[in-house]
């Protein structure tokens, strides 16, 4: 709840509270939601990530749960990230898509996470899931840095850099956007870690059922 | 490594709280024992209570997902990456290359484990069970009791110390059951046997029984 | 973990071996393979010609038959194994690391025969400007040693899911993106007479990561 109010809070302070960035005009608002998902995309499978690995390492089923869940979560997130970028983008630029070499790399991220799910649904049982995803994400994921920062380096990129400025260029932008846009990001991801673990919650309560039917 | 290279009566197999459980899968619950070679075994049960799960434990080929099994030799542990090279495995789903010959899938698997001399070695496990003359046939052109023979040269082509045999009397006459006793008491003279098996013929060749009353198929917990 | 350094070549070596004569004898993989490239060659030259001077359609192009073919039979490596239940046999005789390098060292001998009949065809249907060599097949035999890096572990993961075929395309083509991008730009800058030093760099470091990443993951596949 008190989730919700934050998020709401921190949204309505950007929409009418903080002042735009010159450069940006109007579009500035996107800001509040476009970075903080692409952030919690990144988090999400950073989480992913090291669960896969420690599972491999410790094999406690609770770790594959985690993977998963955040794995789930991940992909809304990046389609969010997708699709709000792209409403900047029809907004700034007048097209939707452009191949865009950010633009490419959320894509391709969505389809790795894609293929992680897919993978996990044509599995059966449980260790062998957890165990052949589990390496299948730790091998996606060190691909990554490859999809995100080598490739776009191939091609001439439209996407701004850091719209934040560095710490020597103080001033430049104004503290309200700052805290909004700070508030989102906090709010998000805390958001993302509740809602992974209701999800883990959920799958650890449908296995105890299982269980006892199986005994039964 | 060679039964005759190990010297008699180091090898030891232990198991400690070994187990085998996934949701909605039959399994093997928590076992305890320790043999020592040389000598046989043999592991009972039901169908379904976990014999070929326990062997596969053994054999490395399984993770437990509690308890621990322990092979040792020379009082040292086996870790069960390096568990293949010191155990011969005779199990029904046992397949080999049908493509490919007798002999040649035995060279090949001479060859991976690094034995020298490889026809030599695959056409004397042949010549062992009785196979030798089936030697340059096509694996697919064999009957099941042949397969099953060659099973057997698979697991003692390079002289193990450990022998884990599921059922290897199934698909086999007469004579071949003979063959299995015969093996079984040559490698039992300074290596360790176990047998998983429900036939008193061939349990009765252990001296040392380990009883599995695991759930089974249609028995109650 | 003790492990007897020679017997782990020599269980490469074997499974290697053993991998050339059983494809050997079937033969139905290289041969599928060749008319799946041929064939979807074929195709591309009907629909667009030849290209004496279009180096980006080109590089892509050729990638894409290439990839294409690779995704149809590099799989079927581990799914015969699958399908023979000849897995407890391997898994009873060598080590997890040595039998994936020894399909890994067959699929990339596959590969190989592949591009060797599939790349001059391609050259002489498509036209294109001169080839430098040099560039050219260094960028080729990296990019081919990444995609067959990736789909040896990919390969031995989805052979052992259901719905294998399309999963492994669909699993792999995510991951080989990077490969396919520095591939093209690659070939690409070869054919425009600009350095390639970037594209091999890249290809060069995906194979190091993902080499190095298998070799720690390749212990986990099999635990059945």
């Amino acid at each position: 709840m008190l989730l919700f109010l934050w998020i709401a809070a921190a949204l309505l302070g950007g929409f009418l509270w903080a002042p735009l960035v010159p450069a940006l005009g109007e579009s500035t608002r996107v800001l509040y939601f476009h970075i903080p998902s692409a952030w919690v995309m990144s988090v999400a499978f950073g989480w992913s990530f090291l669960h896969s690995v420690l599972y491999l390492m410790r094999r406690r089923i609770g770790h594959d749960d985690q993977a998963a869940a955040a794995a789930e979560l991940g992909i809304l997130f990046c389609i969010g990230a997708a699709v709000s970028g792209a409403l900047w983008a029809k907004a700034k630029w007048g097209t939707y898509w452009n191949w865009d070499p950010r633009e490419t790399t959320i894509f391709f991220l969505f389809l790795v996470y894609g293929a992680y799910l897919a993978l996990r649904s044509a599995i059966e049982g449980e260790e062998k899931r957890a165990r052949l995803s589990a390496v299948y994400s730790a091998i996606a994921f060190v691909t990554v840095p490859f999809l995100i920062f080598v490739v776009p380096r191939l091609y001439a990129t439209l996407h701004p850099s850091p719209i934040l400025p560095q710490a020597g260029e103080r001033g430049s932008i104004d503290p309200p956007i700052v805290v909004c846009f700070t508030a989102m990001l906090l709010g998000f991801t805390a958001l993302f870690f509740w809602i992974t673990s209701l999800r883990v919650r959920l799958v650890r309560l449908e296995r105890r059922r299982e269980r006892s039917e199986a005994a039964a | 490594m060679s039964a005759a290279a190990v010297a008699v009566g180091t090898l030891a197999v232990e198991a400690r709280g070994l187990e085998h459980l996934y949701t909605g899968r039959r399994g093997l619950p928590a076992v305890s024992f320790a043999l020592e070679a040389p000598g046989v075994a043999a592991v009972t049960g039901a169908n379904g209570s976990g014999k070929s799960t326990l062997l596969r434990l053994l054999a490395g080929l399984l993770r437990p997902t509690a308890g621990r099994a322990l092979v040792t030799v020379a009082g040292r542990e086996v870790p069960p990456a390096a568990r293949r090279a010191v155990l011969g495995f005779v199990s029904p789903e046992l397949a080999f290359y049908e493509e490919f010959s007798c002999a040649e899938n035995l060279a090949f698997v001479a060859e991976a484990r690094g034995l020298r001399e490889r026809r030599t070695a695959a056409l004397a496990a042949l010549d062992r069970v009785g196979l030798g003359a089936r030697a340059g046939d096509r694996v697919a052109a064999l009957s099941s009791g042949m397969r099953q023979r060659l099973r057997l040269a698979f697991a003692v082509l390079h002289r193990p110390p450990l022998l884990l045999l599921d059922e290897p009397g199934s698909h086999l006459d007469e004579e071949g059951r003979r063959l299995v006793e015969r093996i079984v008491e040559e490698e039992s003279r300074a290596g360790l046997v176990v047998i998983a098996t429900n036939e008193t013929r061939e349990s009765g060749l252990a001296a040392r029984r380990i009883e599995l009353r695991g759930r089974g198929l249609g028995h109650p917990a | 973990m003790p492990h007897d350094g020679s017997s782990s070549v020599a269980a490469v070596w074997a499974i290697l071996r053993k991998e050339c004569r059983s494809e050997w004898r079937t033969r139905y993989g290289l041969n599928a393979a060749l008319l799946f490239a041929v064939t979807t060659l074929t195709g591309v030259s009907f629909a667009v010609g030849r290209l004496p001077d279009r180096t980006d359609l080109l590089a892509a192009l050729l990638w894409v038959v290439l990839l294409f073919a690779a995704l149809a039979s590099l799989a079927h490596a581990f799914v015969r194994e699958v399908e023979g239940h000849t897995l407890t046999l391997l898994r009873l005789v060598a080590s997890p690391t040595a039998i994936a390098l020894g399909k890994l060292l067959f699929n990339l001998l596959f590969l190989a025969v592949l591009e060797a009949v599939t790349v001059p065809l391609f050259l002489l249907l498509m036209g294109g400007p001169p080839v430098r060599w040099g560039p050219f097949l260094l960028i080729l035999g990296l990019g081919s040693v990444a995609l067959a890096v990736t789909t040896t572990l990919v390969g031995a993961v989805v052979s052992q899911a259901r719905g294998r075929g399309a999963l492994f395309a669909a699993v792999s083509l995510p991951l080989l993106m990077v490969v396919l991008a520095a591939g093209v730009s690659g070939l690409r800058a070869q054919w425009d007479g600009n350095p390639i030093g970037a594209e091999a760099r890249i290809l060069l470091a995906y194979i190091a990561v993902v080499l190095g990443a298998s070799v720690l993951l390749y212990d986990h596949l099999w635990e059945d």
